[in-house]
């Protein structure tokens, strides 16, 4: 399992509607990306910041799946703080710390309500729902499947990753990439292995096309959707200096 | 190499859904009629998405003294063809962004475009190529791994620029400047892709040639005694 999978399931906004988590979470997203970075940002990432701990979801779980993309926006805002006057020569551009320090906020606050949806909404709960959007039935049961089949796939990755080093496998350059090519033929051979399984059971159980799964009620909350809006709307608000005439 | 949340200007980010928006439908369209006609292909395309997941768990060694993981995009475009890559790549970006938080929603039509769709065409198109003027499957499969992943990085690249292009040298300087920080792990990657994705499919005609043949990587046998 992934961390924020678990997190997900195991948190107690585990049985909330996931549509209400949708709003609430990628409503503040839209609000990161499209309304003027300052103050939406501070705004929208503070009130995930916020959410994420109403919700308790472990700081070390946000941190550790923050690492990679934060990796990203410190390595690519580099660029943007220097200047090619030239073919080939580079100038420190102090217009472009304004540009630099926007962009990572944006991207910041924007994957902090990210993680707020990922950190509290179980994907099992929202892939049957998908077909709502417009999605073809077909499309959402191949991601269904393959949502179902990937824990058992990244878990042999994981199993053989280990026989392998107990094998001393990853020695030298020859024998890691020996080893790699292992896993990766290992996970083929069990994933068209697992298919034609599940197509047998499917088959001695009258399997017509149809992959219907019972999908567990949830009662969308009125009071935490009037919440949100009304945390949306602060923020909209706020954001584009857009004041009531009341 | 996946755009992070957020990273991208709205207009922008919303203009790689539009670019994207035609590929990942026509590829839907190509799949729902699979499926209408073998419905048990289902089972199949979901292994396969899996199977593009979990290669991403893989941990390629790189010069840099860190570590990455394969695109997979070669080795599924010439596994399973570009049209139906561009909607099970869609599925794994989406999976990676809400399961691990690499890429995003708002970022998903930009990393869908490079690698969901530019990267497998490309990888499908040098594999073809390869093969037609009778180069072998392993010079073929090194092509498209190898120019699908370096695909995939370009187009980031570009995304990158024309979304901050450089304020005195424009589009192109933006081009060098991403394109140079991000050349020190990507093309040793790219070709590390390449020599693994080699490896892959010859452990995999050894193990599993029917399937190979299944999916027309490898000839059936008796045109090949022919």
């Amino acid at each position: 399992m992934f961390a924020l999978d678990i997190a997900a399931h195991t948190g107690p906004w585990r049985t909330r509607h996931p549509a209400e988590k949708a709003l609430l979470a990628l409503g503040l997203l839209v609000c990161a990306v499209a309304l003027p970075t300052w103050p939406s940002a501070l705004l929208s990432g503070g009130a995930a910041a916020v959410l994420l701990a109403a919700a308790r979801v472990p700081p070390v779980v946000v941190l550790r799946a923050a690492r990679v993309p934060l990796l990203f926006v410190a390595t690519s805002t580099v660029p943007l703080l220097v200047s090619m006057p030239a073919p080939a020569r580079l100038a420190i551009d102090p217009a472009g710390l304004p540009v630099a320090v926007q962009t990572a906020g944006r991207s910041v606050a924007a994957l902090t309500c990210l993680l707020l949806f990922t950190a509290t909404t179980p994907l099992s709960d929202v892939l049957p729902r998908l077909h709502r959007l417009g999605i073809p039935p077909a499309v959402t049961e191949v991601a269904a499947l393959t949502y179902r089949m990937l824990f058992l796939l990244v878990q042999s990755v994981r199993a053989v990753r280990q026989a392998q080093a107990g094998r001393l496998g990853f020695r030298t350059w020859r024998t890691t990439y020996r080893s790699l090519a292992g896993q990766a033929g290992a996970v083929f051979v069990r994933a068209l292995h697992r298919a034609r399984r599940l197509e047998e059971g499917l088959a001695v159980r009258g399997y017509t096309g149809s992959l219907a799964v019972q999908v567990a009620a949830h009662r969308v909350s009125v009071p935490f959707v009037a919440a949100t809006t009304a945390l949306l709307g602060a923020i909209v608000i706020a954001s584009t200096g857009v004041v009531s005439p009341w | 190499m996946h755009i992070a949340e957020g990273y991208l200007p709205p207009e922008q980010a919303a203009a790689w859904f539009v670019v994207s928006a035609p590929f990942v439908v026509h590829g839907s369209r190509a799949l729902v009629r699979q499926v209408r006609a073998d419905p048990d292909s289902k089972l199949l395309l979901g292994a396969a998405g899996a199977f593009t997941f979990a290669l991403s768990a893989l941990k390629i060694p790189s010069v840099t003294g860190s570590s990455s993981h394969p695109t997979g995009t070669g080795l599924g475009a010439v596994l399973f063809r570009p049209p139906v890559m561009s909607v099970l790549g869609g599925i794994v970006l989406l999976f990676q962004a809400l399961l691990l938080a690499h890429g995003g929603l708002s970022t998903l039509g930009a990393n869908v475009f490079s690698m969901a769709i530019v990267g497998p065409w490309v990888a499908y198109g040098s594999y073809t190529m390869v093969r037609r003027v009778g180069g072998g499957l392993d010079p073929a499969v090194f092509a498209a791994a190898t120019l699908g992943s370096l695909a995939t990085y370009s187009v980031t690249v570009a995304q990158l620029a024309l979304a901050f292009p450089d304020p005195m040298s424009g589009i192109v300087g933006a081009l060098a400047k991403f394109g140079g920080i991000f050349a020190v792990t990507q093309i040793p990657l790219a070709i590390s892709e390449g020599l693994l994705t080699v490896l892959v499919v010859r452990l995999l005609g050894r193990t599993s040639g029917d399937d190979l043949r299944r999916l027309g990587l490898l000839r059936p046998a008796a045109e090949v005694r022919a």
